[in-house]
């Protein structure tokens, strides 16, 4: 399912939690919810979602009305702030329960229970971070200080028992309160942009609560709470209370009229819209499976917000009952190329390893025909990891524009002469007969791509990709649906070889530490053999570039599931990255990683898709941006 | 063997039955590949940390660190002790889990279930008494049709054209609803219609057939010659004997169809119910709630056998236990 | 079942128990000299359409490459690569299409031509199934499918992806423009309009459903063929050597089957192939696997209560043995009700697959109804064709077996056909 991008800048999900709503994605939705489309909006190109404005903090209190009501494709798993993963899941929380802060429409930090957060030092080491004073769970826990929240991350996160979902958020982390509302925390790998990691981020759960456990170094009983499965000790620090929460069907909550963030808005006239937060009498979230019925809900009213999927989006466009907010996500379509030795299954030789070749299929693959056809227009282009919405979006760069017809690198000829300067780099016998790439047998290159059975999005974009390869490449490629588990498991990962080295560019390189998603150099290879694949899409990290550092630093990274060795110095880049001292030094060194990975196309770049977000137009506060949704409480309903 | 012997050994037939399936179930899962363990070293792995200890202490989270005949006998234990651990799917125990279950399916399959017991004889013995006549070919072909239509098509097809295109019904389930209110018996309508209609099919060629050839049987001859009234001679002789059969036929294809159709019919119309409930667990790999609902079907379902066996076997006098 | 003429005293009737006497006498013929090894004109046909078959599907498996066309490469290897390719002969069958074939053969053999040889009895049964006109039809519509099923592939090409020909509506339907890449047809008030190019509409990848729907044929014709057979070899077997053997061997026999039927089958074939892999040939292995317990548990009883019939009393009484009289009179005289017993479960068979399908757990590369109902589900409220068009194919398919089962039955029962009588 989409993850809900509204409610993920609200809920400040941390990456981790992007990345599982992500990389999961393929796995989980592989029965439950057929169409995880990735949309994506297009400022020039033909589609344009409704206005939807952001919200006037300074505005006076609307009125308390009604209820809000959301819909949403797949449940939860469990809605314990600790041990939660999934997006959906986080949304449910997140109306319950805030965390420290989250980012405006200008990816300004946004606080909630945090009153600041500061670079101490002004190198990103160390870090003072200062809660608000009206903070207060429900009896018996009393306030929210600054001993809860170290508390947590010491006796739990950082424990070796617990095994909580934000654990390794806080490796290499010291953190110690200073006051009685004040954490200060020492960061080993210092990073500038550290709140924008999501990492500080947590959700304010009561020392007392978690006392027996931590004594007990009792992780079932953590993870089994009663109370952390329906928040009841969230006092007054969620914009709504938590009734019910019915596996499957969903939950439901009242107005929390005790909101900590009132007193915020009666203090600050830049807050004033906070006043008398939040604006709904009950709020609901459903569980709907069937993607027909929750589009339907939102035409005849029903609900307030579904995502909708991009062919549903146009009629809703021109439809006026409806507004349609298109928000820009991180999360990329990409085709993946197996560049290790169970690649290329057509013969000897693996043609993907050469950069000119992938540049060659980066090229044969229409993008704007891609995103018409597929995706219905609701996408943008994509030529390097990061979208353009991002901060650290390489503007000033001429990238190359890989598979655009109109002022990139496109079509047979273009494709065709990439190809034949690969077929240069390497010894084995391939050439061109005619239009029809042969292989040392003299027979045509035949090879498969990999789809998520459970997509019709992917089934339609394996096709056309098959489509463009035999049009543009001369190489036969045949669709095949598969499981996203069994693909995850037995084709993208592998048992590691540690210790195992190669020699690259005259260089040795060893895997120390290899994981399933870089088990080794490209001799280690999973179980089954596979040539391209587009089961799974991955996160660009905008507001934490130097996230990136898991995909490229170096061959050795720690997700690097298709094989690839940079060919550029990505791993000195992201070390620049990571030592910058400003913001300018970080935009340099990151244009030297995006400017590479443009040209190497690591994993075929192909689009950015954007959530499609449908409202009743009488709601108030979603705006067209990755950030829409941080100001949910202010969120209101407005005939006018 | 006496008739207590008999069923005394059924019934511990019964039990080693459903013993012998959920431990067939729990190798099948305990041999698959468990997505979750991957899925905590992926997510360990994009975030730096160790992949291999996260997939270690994931797999000591859900007990599959332990040797496979150590997971058996803690499972068997669990079994007997009502214990049947924690749903990971769900977050909360799995007897809790699969009650819930329960509560939302027992909603439409109550109703259901009477409606289906009610009318599907009913039919059936209307199409006998007019066999071949366009009356019975009317009630057989909409008994069919009603059996035939696959229940989720017919699903989909209600909620097209009385939900989305009429607006009659509402578009989606909502559980919170109190069971005795107009808003849960308005909601549950759709449901229920699909699955009476794709039930009474069953029922009612049976009840047909039986009681054609209960019809002609010397009894019933003898009757209408002594002039009984039709009516009168159907309801006692050919509805008696035809309900022995039909009662417990209707046992079994009552228990198939609970078992089966209603988890689709639950997704199409979004109840929460136990068809759902073992579906995602199945699907999220859910080890503890896969087993307690298979354990919880077989054990219907064996006790569905045993009870058709025995009330036969009672209600019958021709078939003698020894037989069997 | 020929017991009680007196009882009815129809002439119609009495010419029936005697031609079913006959038929069944016919029958005995097949199993007339007890050898084990007795060839009879079934196993002939068998043989000698069969053999071809499997050894095609051996040379499939073990010579034919993974993605080399099976009669491209024997067109090769025969040296006639030459008019293969002048007669367009390129088909590339995977081993469910020979399996598929090989019980077409099997079907022949044991149902088509035994009834061919009894043209007498074959006549009979005919009149009195004319007769259920329900039947008749449902006939005609498996036939037409059957047809559909074995040689549409060879007409209609597999469906291809159009992007810009997304939700075209069937001939004399329109579509709001809205939800179109592109319009085939014509374009009125900003609807796009239907054309004979696809006469059911297409799908949201452009596929045309029609092509869809003719393809899904196989696919059903394959699962009810290889199934039923699978089934009812196992089901025959079990039974009837349960029966032949009683006792003790009778006792865990019937227990093992009823394990089998114990099983919650659905949540087994969820797990099964949601676990291990949904291609169609585990499928039909699934469902074949769970599937044979009831037909087992049908025959063993038929063939006891048979052996309880006074002629059988009679043959034994003459000194004829039990294995003899199962294999002579018990098995031809079930025989019937277990065609009957196996048009029945054909349904449950297809439904199941449908179900999983539309539950996402399904083949996705072979395209069956299922698959097609369970794709069209998102876009069913604007274009609800790609839902209707294979469900109600489906509907009616399931439909016409149980009528055809339903109609064998009253065919084969006296008591119900004395009723027509009254």
């Amino acid at each position: 399912m989409p993850p809900d991008s509204a409610e993920f800048a609200h809920t400040g999900i941390s990456r981790r939690q992007w990345l599982s709503a992500m990389g999961v994605a393929g796995v989980t939705a592989a029965a439950g919810c057929a169409d995880e489309g990735d949309p994506t909006d297009d400022d020039d190109a033909v589609p344009a979602g409704d206005q939807g404005a952001q919200l006037d903090l300074s505005r006076d209190p609307p009125p308390v009305e009604g209820t809000y009501h959301a819909v949403q494709g797949s449940s939860f798993d469990t809605i314990n702030p600790l041990y939660n993963t999934e997006s959906g899941a986080g949304t449910a929380i997140g109306y319950a329960l805030d965390q420290g802060y989250t980012f405006d429409g200008e990816n300004e930090v946004f606080p909630l229970l945090l009153e600041t957060i500061e670079d101490v030092a002004g190198d990103g080491s160390e870090w003072r971070i200062q809660f608000r004073e009206n903070l207060e769970f429900s009896d018996p826990y009393g306030a929210y200080t600054a001993d809860d929240y170290v508390y947590l991350i010491q006796e739990v996160h950082q424990s070796d028992w617990a095994n909580t979902a934000n654990a390794t958020d806080w490796q290499g982390v010291e953190v110690e309160a200073t006051g009685e509302l004040e954490v200060h925390a020492r960061l080993a790998d210092p990073n500038i942009i550290w709140p924008e990691t999501f990492d500080p981020l947590e959700y304010p759960i009561p020392k007392d609560l978690l006392e027996p456990y931590v004594a007990e170094e009792d992780a079932a009983g953590l993870r089994e709470h009663e109370e952390l499965l329906d928040l009841s000790f969230a006092g007054n620090l969620g914009p709504y209370t938590l009734e019910e929460w019915i596996r499957d069907g969903g939950t439901r909550y009242v107005r929390n009229d005790e909101y900590y963030l009132r007193e915020v808005g009666e203090r600050n006239d830049d807050r004033s819209l906070f006043g008398n937060a939040p604006y709904f009498e009950d709020a609901t979230i459903q569980i709907l499976d069937e993607e027909a019925q929750r589009v339907q809900a939102l035409a005849q009213g029903e609900t307030d917000n579904v995502t909708l999927p991009p062919d549903r989006a146009q009629e809703f466009i021109e439809d006026e009952e409806i507004m349609v907010i298109l928000e820009p996500t991180p999360f990329n379509t990409i085709l993946s190329v197996n560049m290790r030795d169970n690649g290329w299954t057509h013969g000897p030789g693996n043609l993907f390893t050469v950069t000119a070749f992938r540049q060659a299929i980066a090229a044969a693959i229409n993008k704007e025909e891609f995103i018409e056809g597929i995706l219905r227009g609701f996408a943008e282009p994509h030529f390097t990891w990061q979208p353009e919405f991002s901060e650290w979006f390489p503007e000033d760069l001429e990238l190359t524009r890989w598979g655009d017809p109109n002022d990139g690198v496109y079509g047979p000829e273009a494709a065709r002469q990439l190809a034949e300067e690969a077929l240069d780099q390497i010894d084995e016998d391939y050439s061109y007969d005619g239009d029809v790439l042969v292989g040392p047998e003299g027979n045509q290159v035949e090879l498969t791509v990999l789809y998520n059975a459970a997509s019709e999005t992917q089934e339609l974009a394996a096709d056309f990709i098959a489509r463009e390869f035999e049009n543009n490449l001369g190489i036969e490629l045949d669709a095949e649906p598969i499981d996203g588990t069994t693909f995850s498991e037995n084709y993208w990962q592998a048992e590691p070889e540690p210790g195992s080295s190669t020699e690259i560019d005259g260089e040795e390189v060893v895997w120390e530490e290899p994981a399933p998603q870089n088990p080794g150099p490209r001799s280690v290879t999973s179980d089954n053999e596979w040539d391209l694949a587009t089961i799974f899409g991955l996160n660009t990290y905008p507001r934490n570039p130097i996230t990136n550092q898991v995909f490229f630093d170096g061959p050795n990274s720690q997700y690097n599931p298709v094989g690839y060795y940079p060919e550029f110095d990505a791993a000195g880049a992201l070390q620049g990255m990571r030592n910058a001292e400003t913001r300018d030094e970080l935009t340099e060194a990151a244009e030297e990683l995006f400017a590479g990975l443009n040209e190497e196309q690591p994993y075929i770049m192909l689009a950015f898709g954007d959530d499609i977000e449908g409202y009743q137009p009488d709601i108030r506060g979603p705006f067209e941006n990755f950030s829409s949704g941080f100001d949910f409480a202010g969120w209101h309903r407005d005939d006018r | 063997m006496g008739l207590l012997r008999y069923i005394l050994a059924r019934t511990a037939w019964a039990v080693a039955v459903t013993f012998i399936i959920v431990t067939i179930t729990f190798l099948l899962i305990a041999l698959a590949p468990d997505p979750n363990i991957s899925q905590a070293a992926t997510q360990a792995a994009l975030q730096g940390g160790d992949p291999t200890e996260a997939a270690q202490r994931e797999a000591e989270m859900r007990g599959l660190d332990q040797p496979l005949h150590i997971r058996y006998i803690d499972f068997l234990q669990g079994v007997y002790t009502l214990e049947w651990g924690w749903s990971d799917n769900r977050a909360q125990p799995v007897t809790e889990a699969l009650l819930e279950g329960i509560y939302y399916t027992a909603q439409y399959s109550i109703p259901w279930t009477i409606l289906t017991i009610i009318i599907g004889p009913i039919v059936g013995l209307y199409s006998a008494a007019n066999m071949y006549s366009w009356k019975d070919h009317l009630a057989t072909g909409f008994a069919f049709a009603g059996w035939a239509i696959p229940n989720f098509f017919f699903a989909l097809i209600l909620v097209l054209i009385f939900s989305v295109w009429l607006n009659l019904f509402p578009l989606s389930y909502d559980p919170s609803a109190p069971v005795f209110s107009l808003q849960n018996v308005h909601q549950l309508v759709l449901p229920v219609f699909v699955l009476v209609t794709g039930s009474i099919g069953a029922i009612m060629r049976v009840s047909r057939n039986e009681s054609a050839e209960f019809q002609n049987a010397a009894f019933m001859k003898t009757a209408k010659a002594k002039g009984v009234s039709p009516l009168r001679a159907y309801a006692l002789h050919v509805m008696r004997p035809t309900l022995v059969p039909l009662s417990t036929t209707l046992v079994g294809q009552i228990l198939v169809i609970f078992l089966g159709s209603s988890l689709l019919v639950e997704i199409v119309f979004g109840i929460p119910g136990l068809g759902r409930i073992t579906f995602d667990a199945l699907i999220n790999q859910d080890t503890n709630l896969i087993l307690g609902a298979t354990l919880l079907f077989t054990f219907i379902a064996v006790m569905g056998n045993l009870v058709e066996d025995i009330v036969f076997t009672i209600l019958d006098p021709r078939i003698s236990y020894d037989d069997r | 079942m020929t017991g009680n003429d007196e009882s009815i005293g129809a002439d119609d009737v009495r010419a029936t128990s005697g031609s079913a006497r006959r038929f069944d006498e016919i029958d005995w013929d097949d199993y007339e000299e007890p050898g084990l090894f007795s060839v009879t004109p079934s196993l002939k046909i068998t043989l000698l359409a069969g053999l071809p078959i499997v050894l095609l599907g051996l040379y499939d498996e073990f010579v034919v490459g993974d993605r080399e066309a099976t009669f491209v490469r024997l067109g090769s290897d025969l040296g006639l690569s030459g008019p293969f390719e002048t007669l367009g002969v390129d088909f590339d069958p995977g081993s469910l299409d020979f399996l598929f074939m090989f019980t077409i053969v099997l079907f022949i053999a044991y149902v088509g031509y035994p009834l061919y040889r009894n043209g007498r009895m074959t006549r009979y049964y005919w009149r009195e199934f004319k007769r259920n006109r329900p039947a008749v039809i449902s006939l005609v519509w498996l036939g037409l499918i059957f047809v559909g099923g074995v040689l549409g592939p060879f007409l209609i090409a597999m469906p291809e992806q159009d992007l810009a020909a997304a939700y075209q509506p069937p001939v004399f339907a329109s579509i709001d423009l809205v939800h179109t890449t592109g319009c085939v047809g014509e374009i009125r008030d900003g609807r796009c309009y239907g054309t004979w190019e696809h006469p059911l509409g297409t799908s949201r990848g452009g596929q045309d459903v029609f092509a869809s729907v003719v393809h899904g044929m196989t696919v059903t014709m394959q699962i009810a063929f290889i199934t039923t057979t699978i089934v009812a070899i196992i089901g025959i077997t079990f039974g009837t050597v349960s029966a032949y053997l009683g006792g003790w061997a009778d006792e865990i026999m019937m227990r093992f089957t009823d394990i089998v039927l114990s099983f919650p089958t659905f949540v087994f074939f969820l797990l099964i192939l949601y676990i291990y892999g949904a291609g169609l040939g585990m499928f039909i292995l699934v469902f074949a696997a769970f599937g044979w317990g009831a037909t087992a548990r049908y025959v063993r009883s038929k063939a006891l209560s048979i052996s309880e019939e006074e002629f059988i009393k009679a043959i034994r009484i003459s000194g004829a043995s039990t294995p003899t009289i199962v294999r002579r009179h018990v098995i031809p005289n079930t025989a019937s009700s277990i065609i009957t017993q196996l048009t029945l479960i054909v349904p449950g068979f297809l439904l199941a697959e449908a179900q999983l399908a539309f539950l996402g757990i399904g083949d996705t590369a072979v395209p069956t109804w299922g698959q097609l109902i369970s794709a069209g589900r998102t876009s069913i409220d604007f274009a609800p064709w790609i839902v209707l068009a294979p469900g109600f194919t489906l509907f009616l398919t399931i439909l016409a077996f149980n009528f055809l089962g339903d109609a064998i039955l009253d065919a084969i029962n006296p008591e119900a056909e004395a009723e027509t009588d009254r």
